[in-house]
């Protein structure tokens, strides 16, 4: 009897003290290894800094980063590899729309509790077409981290409403990321008084593109738009820019919301008066961003340009603090402790609330600048409270 | 419709078929002589693009210093991978053969990511990357006319080698016939050899225009395979001369789509597959 007790309290007490681990999709490798490169920058910096204060719930924290390749497939496999084989209770990373869109089913059959990084397309406000938010918003257990479709175009609308042009030719990649972010667009920007002269679909070299643009670029220059604003991916920036200047086409503003921009870009010719949507620069004036930025280049040696990583550094944050605060990994208590939790992030404060549909949002259209390269320089211009320069016509 | 938008588009595409018939000649290369379907030949593109960048960042090469560099480079990449692997599969079933290219495809796109990183990289300061000419309303770039050029004079010079030259006839006659072409003393091997190491080459060359054009990516090949594989069946499998006119056809049918057809830039892939299936199906007819 007394030999069962202890067996029984050693392993009360092993169970109690045993390692956090806490799953991770990121594409590593694939079309989109960029950004999944820099979450796990960022996890990894998050980590070390954890593990050096303490760790969670005594113990230091470990982190199984999967590789989805941006890959619907290869996700789903690496999610339940996660919660079968590593049983992992909490999931963190996240990207790409058509990732999460086919991970959903699953999450709800093994619901963990989920805060995801990407993931943008919500669904809200497209008829014949669930979203994100619309199939998973609810859900008690599911955490959205990066700001959703209507919120990314309520920031970028208020931006081109901003420079007070009168007509705008949008581009957009044609798939689940720049399809439904420009019909929003269009709406949104036509309901500001601004006229849309041209909605055109391209390929992106990040879906199987060459990086010919020319055909949609001839299209917006014959619109004669004020401002060119494209929906791409980063590995469009160089040759969508350089076709402009090829082509002759001379808009006011060029306006593009790739989720990144090319390391190295800025010291490109065409980068010039080339303005774009980012959700963290390091020149953010905030201690928080500065402190994020300086310990980042320490331990990877360079800046961290994709603000993926300052998303995917404050979210381990969050699950750390999060699970230390509720004393156990019991789910509805780390939920609990998720929603009430409020710190400053890189990116500015970091809470979760009311979206659309979902009550546990994190950024919203706040979270977005609108940067221009100007003499090499990426300088805030937008919002007016945030800027470093005023905003330069390409004319 | 605006004329000169007309102009635009088919300037455009003709423009775009020398870079296509450049990564293109090389895919037929490998089949029409070795009899090889070659899934790396993009990635043999891609290590020739993140070559031409290395330069440039490491030496500050500008990237037409570099096809002088990333030819020689990728002519011993291939000839490395043929000692090392091919030549063990020539008399394997074809899907092994496939298989073992789509591997090392694999192993060269990860090798990129461990040395580079998934993020796109720019040959940054590029002065003539913007360049265009503008005549009757029509811009000429100076980038797609040069790389048009370079590729035409590269395919042309390789015609030439095929045609007039003692290797290229030797590789013609292996192509032919293996058993006959050893029996006459040519060394079978060593041609396929040096087949597939010019294939290699010539994506690589590639590579560096489309370093100039766009940022490399580990999988910055794969949208040219694509492209590269239609050229192939257009011309007829291992038919060298014929890349030249299918380029310009899936070229222009491409740049004419995407000019003329709202939306049309997205559905340059679906030109290029009904190409495929349009000679894939007319062919079987005739042969029936």
């Amino acid at each position: 009897m007394k030999k069962a007790a202890i067996l029984l309290a050693s392993l009360i007490l092993s169970i109690s003290l045993a390692q956090v681990k806490i799953g991770i999709l990121s594409p590593l490798t694939g079309g989109a290894a960029g950004t999944g490169q820099a979450q796990k920058a960022g996890f990894e910096l998050a980590l070390e800094e954890i593990n050096a204060a303490g760790g969670v719930l005594g113990e230091p924290l470990e982190i199984l980063i999967e590789d989805t390749q941006a890959n619907s497939d290869v996700a789903l496999a690496a999610f339940e590899k996660l919660m079968t084989e590593d049983e992992v209770e909490f999931i963190g990373g996240g990207f790409s729309s058509g990732v999460t869109l086919g991970l959903i089913e699953s999450f709800k059959t093994f619901q963990p509790v989920v805060s995801w990084i990407g993931g943008a397309v919500s669904g809200v406000g497209i008829d014949g077409f669930d979203g994100i938010e619309e199939l998973v918003g609810e859900e008690p257990w599911f955490f959205h981290v990066h700001p959703w479709d209507y919120q990314n175009t309520a920031a970028a609308n208020a931006f081109v409403a901003s420079t007070g042009v009168g007509s705008v030719a949008l581009l957009h990649e044609d798939s689940a990321f720049g399809g439904p972010g420009a019909a929003t667009s269009e709406r949104v920007i036509e309901e500001q008084g601004i006229d849309v002269v041209l909605n055109e679909a391209f390929k992106s070299t990040l879906t199987g593109g060459t990086g010919d643009f020319r055909a949609a670029i001839s299209k917006a220059a014959a619109s004669n738009a004020d401002l060119l604003y494209w929906i791409g991916y980063d590995s469009d920036v160089v040759p969508m820019t350089s076709q402009i200047r090829e082509l002759n086409f001379t808009p006011n503003y060029i306006f593009g919301t790739p989720p990144g921009w090319p390391s190295d870009y800025t010291e490109a010719p065409e980068a010039e008066c080339v303005a774009g949507l980012i959700g963290f620069l390091p020149s953010l004036p905030t201690p928080e961003a500065k402190a994020f930025a300086d310990a980042y280049e320490a331990m990877h040696g360079a800046a961290p340009d994709n603000y993926a990583a300052a998303l995917a550094y404050a979210q381990l944050w969050s699950y750390a603090d999060a699970i230390n605060a509720a004393g156990s990994t019991d789910q509805a208590a780390v939920i609990e402790q998720l929603e009430s939790l409020s710190f400053k992030s890189p990116m500015g404060e970091w809470s979760f609330g009311q979206s659309e549909i979902s009550p546990h949002q994190g950024f919203g259209s706040e979270m977005w600048l609108v940067f221009q390269y100007q003499n090499g320089v990426r300088e805030i211009v937008w919002p007016e409270d945030k800027a470093t320069a005023p905003l330069a016509s390409c004319n | 419709m605006d004329l000169t938008l007309l102009l635009q588009g088919i300037l455009s595409g003709i423009l775009a078929s020398g870079l296509y018939a450049l990564v293109s000649v090389g895919l037929a290369l490998a089949i029409g002589v070795i009899g090889i379907v070659n899934f790396a030949h993009g990635e043999f593109f891609m290590v020739g693009a993140f070559l031409a960048y290395q330069l440039f960042i490491s030496f500050g090469f500008d990237p037409v210093l570099s096809l002088f560099f990333v030819a020689p480079a990728l002519f011993i990449l291939g000839a490395l991978i043929y000692r090392s692997s091919i030549q063990f599969v020539l008399k394997a079933p074809e899907l092994n053969q496939m298989l073992l290219t789509f591997g090392i495809g694999i192993i060269l796109q990860n090798l990129a990511l461990v040395i580079w990183g998934g993020d796109p990289r720019s040959i940054s300061n590029v002065p003539y990357r913007s360049i265009g000419y503008q005549v009757g309303g029509v811009s000429i770039g100076l980038v797609p006319l040069a790389s048009f050029l370079i590729s035409i004079f590269i395919v042309a010079g390789l015609y030439f080698v095929l045609l007039k030259t003692p290797l290229g006839r030797a590789m013609r006659a292996v192509a032919q016939n293996r058993t006959g072409a050893s029996l006459v003393g040519l060394e079978v091997n060593r041609i396929y050899l040096l087949a597939f190491a010019l294939s290699a080459a010539l994506a690589g060359l590639g590579g560096v225009m489309i370093a100039v054009i766009q940022s490399p990516t580990p999988v910055v090949g794969f949208a040219f395979t694509l492209k590269a594989f239609a050229i192939v069946v257009l011309a007829g499998l291992g038919n060298i001369r014929g890349i030249l006119g299918a380029s310009l056809l899936v070229a222009l049918a491409e740049s004419l789509v995407a000019t003329l057809v709202p939306d049309g830039d997205s559905l340059r892939n679906a030109v290029f597959f009904a190409i495929i299936f349009v000679v894939l199906i007319v062919r079987s007819r005739r042969q029936a």
